[in-house]
């Protein structure tokens, strides 16, 4: 226990556009759920939700 | 060689009687060796004990956090009026009876009906305490109320039997809790960490069979198979596939098993393939996708049992896919490496289903476990 060190949990959400599939990795906001319609692509379309995810940083 | 000679032996030099630290020297050893022989089992009593306190409390800190993290929900939900704390308590205080199991025969079925009693009895009493509630979130509350009654349930135990060798004073009887401890907090630290996802119906490492399914159903029609569990029908390279999953994003299992029985008696079906989330040995790598034979269903063994029974009575094949993790990953908030192999376990069931069956053939999906922040 001595040696554990401190960490939290961060969650992201990751937006894909299904046209140019570009990527999008953000911080996750209340109300997001996976496969939703989320912000506008520079191509134009609409990005997806496709991940939810937890990352564990160190404090 | 000299042989020893045993009638010479002086048992005051022995025990060093006639040296002049006599007194002290047998003190020394020989004291210890006595309260040792006479005391020892006390003594280990009470230093496994001293550690055992310590897990104790923590897990009444983690069975408390999470009543207060349910009221406080239901609070915040649902209004303050509403006298929370009494009716949550004599929620959480509800047991169930395993029936009795000397004779086998027909076990399954009154498991089942036991298990699902007690499910509706919590929706019902969910109802009661605030009513105009919609499905999703007496779901959410009751998933709330399941980890809270779980952390009770596991305080209660360890207590008992730890308060029970303590008076009897019978070390052997505290060895069992001992040794079952480490497992049982790893247990109780998942559940405590679980309450943030379900309280923000974000998914969880168990998600990860119905959010494969869940996003091959995306643009198809769906429709109400079994309790809170839907289906959809698509077409894959000349092949029939029927998608079952729980109905989300609200946290649930649905009744899978229920499912596949009603589809079954609708259409023929060549083969069965289950996605699951499973758990990891230790030194196993988290989010390994390994591919099986056999029905990979957890829970009480119900639903395994009708999707067996299923299986070989039309002689289907059941492949399955498990994502392997450990108690905690499971439980709690997905992780990226799981989430990230989403993709890829998709492609690998359209393997599976190359491989495995012919054009013309009908194949059901399953995304087994909890479906909480996976829509379909």
């Amino acid at each position: 226990m001595i040696f554990s060190k401190k960490t939290k949990t961060l969650q992201y959400s990751v937006e894909i556009c299904t046209k140019c599939k570009n990527m999008l990795k953000r911080r996750y906001a209340k109300g997001d759920i996976l496969f939703a319609s989320a912000s506008k692509c520079k191509c134009g379309n609409i990005m997806q939700i496709a991940m939810i995810f937890g990352e564990e940083h160190q404090l | 060689m000299t042989p020893v000679n045993f009638t010479d032996f002086d048992a005051e030099e022995f025990f060093g009687f006639n040296d002049d630290t006599s007194m002290f020297m047998m003190l020394v050893w020989i004291l210890p060796v006595v309260i040792f022989v006479l005391y020892g089992q006390r003594i280990q009593l009470y230093i496994t004990s001293t550690e055992i306190k310590k897990s104790i409390k923590k897990l009444d800190a983690y069975r408390d956090e999470s009543k207060t993290e349910l009221v406080q929900y239901l609070r915040e939900h649902y209004g303050q009026k509403i006298d929370h704390d009494t009716r949550v308590d004599r929620l959480l205080d509800y047991f169930t009876i395993h029936p009795v199991d000397i004779d086998p025969h027909g076990i399954v079925p009154k498991i089942r009906h036991v298990v699902r009693s007690r499910e509706e009895y919590t929706r019902r009493n969910i109802i009661s305490i605030i009513p105009d509630l919609d499905e999703d979130q007496v779901n959410n509350i009751q998933t709330l109320l399941e980890v809270a009654t779980t952390l009770q349930m596991l305080y209660k135990i360890v207590n008992h039997l730890f308060l029970t060798a303590k008076k009897q004073k019978n070390y052997p009887l505290i060895l069992p809790l001992q040794m079952m401890l480490p497992f049982i907090m790893e247990e109780a630290v998942a559940l405590r960490k679980s309450i943030p996802a379900f309280r923000q119906s974000q998914p969880v490492g168990d998600s990860i069979g119905p959010m494969i399914v869940g996003s091959m159903m995306l643009d198809l029609k769906k429709h109400d198979i079994a309790f809170q569990t839907v289906m959809s029908s698509t077409v894959f390279e000349d092949r029939t596939l029927v998608l079952l999953k729980a109905r989300g994003p609200s946290s649930t299992v649905g009744r899978l098993a229920d499912a596949l029985d009603s589809v079954m008696q609708t259409k023929k079906f060549d083969a069965i393939i289950m996605i699951d989330a499973a758990l990891k040995m230790e030194g196993e790598d988290s989010a390994t996708v390994s591919h099986g034979f056999g029905a990979a269903i957890g829970g009480i063994g119900t639903e395994r049992f009708e999707i067996e029974e299923l299986a070989t009575q039309n002689h289907i094949p059941i492949f399955s896919t498990i994502v392997k993790q450990s108690v905690k990953e499971a439980l709690t908030l997905m992780t990226r490496e799981i989430a990230e192999k989403a993709d890829d376990i998709r492609q690998q069931i359209y393997d599976t289903i190359r491989t495995n069956t012919k054009p013309g053939q009908a194949i059901v999906i399953m995304g087994v476990g909890n479906t909480v922040g996976i829509p379909q």
